[in-house]
């Protein structure tokens, strides 16, 4: 019975991933017209580091209010890379070319909003949808943390310009912990695409041994 | 694609168990979304959430003193924590070239004899966004400025306890805000030794009569009336006396415009000198921009500042520029502080107007139609322009 259900479950989580895909190219069509040269996947990929990255200083409608060539966009990523943003050279190379073709001296001062049904619908972390609650490993979790959350959350935790998480009230509500990070709260951004369901578990993991 | 056929494909993923997918995506306002640059949220208008850019809608400047909670807001890393600032904690020291290094509580400055200026604080980028090609940074339009009382005490009053050495040439300050990330440059910048020694320099704790707001600059800031406010550091804590310039971005690369006027869209090179005194500027501040109007007499209002020299005439024009007509400068006539003026027009025909002003100071300096283009776009002083439409 239990191996029956296993593949039952496989079997529908195949199915759902096969017409995920399908939906996915016909939303990807749709969108192509409105980024012009940028495709969807290079915008949410750009837009969650956006949000990773760039967003750890200074909120995105600093970037969404410029209107900058590509020479001065390829500055501007340099100076960020310069000052301490932990963006790899392929991240830097992306981001230019998605602040380059979509915030170009050219666009309107008003853009149409990327399409958030697509937002929804397409994975951005490409790792498998796990089965059941995730087991988060808290060795790996201290690692995930010091790039990600120490900027604001302070190393080891222990609060800067972001709470204290350290024995914090949210560890004892894991759904809640899950959400916020996810989908952000306040001045908190989401993480949702930038960290996957693994590296959130082991970031709660990691939280809850301090 | 059509909405139906979007619902359609998000009910085909929910239905197929792929909820966990769908509901940990982005939330789309939170992907630094194009939210219309001016929107309004409160009496500011935010350009930046975080941290914190406002600047002041237009409208308010029919009153001669900004009132604190709707003066522009700027700083490069956001307030330090209010405990950092509080006056338990604070001091501010004096060091560098001095005789005795010094340390003040915020009771030491409040027992000093106090001075009061009535000063316009204005930010180098407000007008930022009205520079073509357009340049990088806060994309201020006209309201980064504001008119307020400032009292506290003379820097030189506080220089002059440390006891100046000769080869001092440079007093460089620097607050208790910090960057997220230890990498960021700090904000130190300097000023001059005789721009510091002034005695309208002052280090003010009150603003227009109330003790100093945490956003502006709690417990203590710099204030060099006619300058520019990248030098009026906020949540000031060191003053460094030096025979240099500070060293480090925001003096040596940023807040500076070039000595010879560059080629618009090209970028920053040759000799450069740090942004300093305001230029001569003005705003229209009623009717507002977009307004329907009433044919017959309109009085139109607004403000003008020079910088270290006073306003002495403002004209309004309505047809593009081609003719000039005085307005009538009105109320308060201090130095530093702006100079409100009036100008009565009479509007006969009906139709959309432009209304436009421009300000002239005692050194003979003219509004320029459109300022001279810059890599960081400071020092916008164009025309001022807002257009009305006149209807029966």
């Amino acid at each position: 019975m239990v191996r029956r259900g296993q593949t039952m479950r496989f079997q529908a989580f195949a199915l759902c991933m096969i017409l995920g895909l399908v939906g996915l190219a016909v939303v990807t069509a749709a969108q192509e017209k409105d980024m012009e040269t940028v495709s969807p996947a290079l915008g949410l990929r750009a837009e969650g580091l956006i949000i990773a990255r760039c967003s750890v200083c200074h909120s995105a409608d600093l970037i969404a209010q410029q209107r900058l060539p590509r020479a001065r966009w390829e500055a501007t990523v340099e100076k960020m890379e310069h000052w301490g943003a932990e963006i790899s050279n392929d991240e830097a190379d992306l981001l230019v070319r998605y602040l380059s073709a979509r915030y170009h001296p050219g666009a309107p001062d008003q853009l149409l909003p990327l399409d958030s049904e697509l937002r929804k619908a397409e994975p951005l972390t490409q790792e498998p949808v796990a089965e059941g609650p995730l087991t988060g490993v808290a060795a790996r979790g201290a690692g995930i943390f010091e790039h990600n959350c120490q900027a604001c959350h302070g190393a080891m935790a222990i609060g800067g310009m972001g709470p204290k998480l350290v024995k914090t009230p949210i560890l004892k509500q894991e759904d809640l912990f899950w959400e916020t990070v996810l989908h952000g709260r306040g001045a908190m951004p989401a993480w949702g695409s930038v960290l996957s369901p693994q590296d959130i578990a082991d970031i709660f993991a990691w939280l809850s041994t301090k | 694609m059509t909405v139906a056929r979007r619902a359609w494909l998000k009910r085909l993923l929910n239905g197929l168990g792929a909820g966990f997918i769908v509901n940990y995506r982005l939330s789309p306002t939170q992907a630094g979304e194009e939210a219309p640059a001016s929107r309004e949220t409160g009496p500011l208008t935010v350009r930046v959430m975080r941290p914190y850019d406002a600047e002041t809608p237009v409208r308010e400047f029919t009153s001669y003193l900004t009132p604190n909670h709707r003066f522009f807001v700027r700083s490069h890393f956001g307030p330090p924590p209010p405990e950092a600032v509080s006056e338990v904690h604070w001091k501010l020291h004096v060091s560098g070239l001095v005789e005795r290094s010094q340390e003040f509580t915020l009771k030491d400055l409040r027992q000093m004899k106090a001075v009061t200026v009535t000063a316009v604080v204005q930010c180098s980028g407000n007008g930022r966004a009205f520079h073509r090609p357009k340049v990088p940074g806060v994309q201020w339009e006209r309201g980064a400025v504001g008119n307020a009382q400032w009292t506290g005490v003379r820097l030189r009053d506080v220089l002059a306890k440390a006891g100046v050495q000769t080869e001092a040439r440079h007093v460089q300050f620097q607050g208790a805000d910090r960057p997220v990330v230890a990498s960021v440059p700090l904000f130190v910048r300097s000023i001059p030794l005789e721009k510091a020694m002034h005695p309208d320099t002052i280090l003010a704790y009150e603003m227009n009569g109330r003790p100093l707001p945490l956003l502006h600059g709690a417990p203590l800031r710099v204030m060099t009336p006619g300058w520019m406010a990248d030098s009026c550091i906020k949540w000031l804590t060191e003053i460094a006396v030096q025979a240099e310039e500070a060293k480090g971005y925001y003096m040596q690369t940023a807040y500076r415009i070039p000595t010879k006027p560059l080629e618009p869209g090209i970028s920053a090179s040759g000799s450069s000198t740090p942004v300093e005194a305001m230029v001569v500027k003005s705003l229209v501040a009623a009717p507002q921009e977009g307004r329907t109007l009433q044919p017959g007499p309109v009085t139109i209002q607004g403000v003008a500042w020079g910088g270290e020299a006073k306003v002495v005439k403002v004209e309004v024009s309505i047809d593009e520029g081609k003719n000039w007509e005085p307005a009538r400068l009105v109320e308060e006539d201090r130095p530093y502080a702006w100079r409100q003026w009036q100008y009565v027009w009479n509007a006969e025909t009906t139709g959309m107007f432009t209304i436009l002003c421009r300000a002239t100071d005692a050194q003979g300096e003219t509004q320029p139609a459109t300022s001279p283009w810059n890599p960081s776009g400071f020092l916008w002083n164009g025309w001022d322009r807002v257009t009305v439409t006149v209807a029966a």
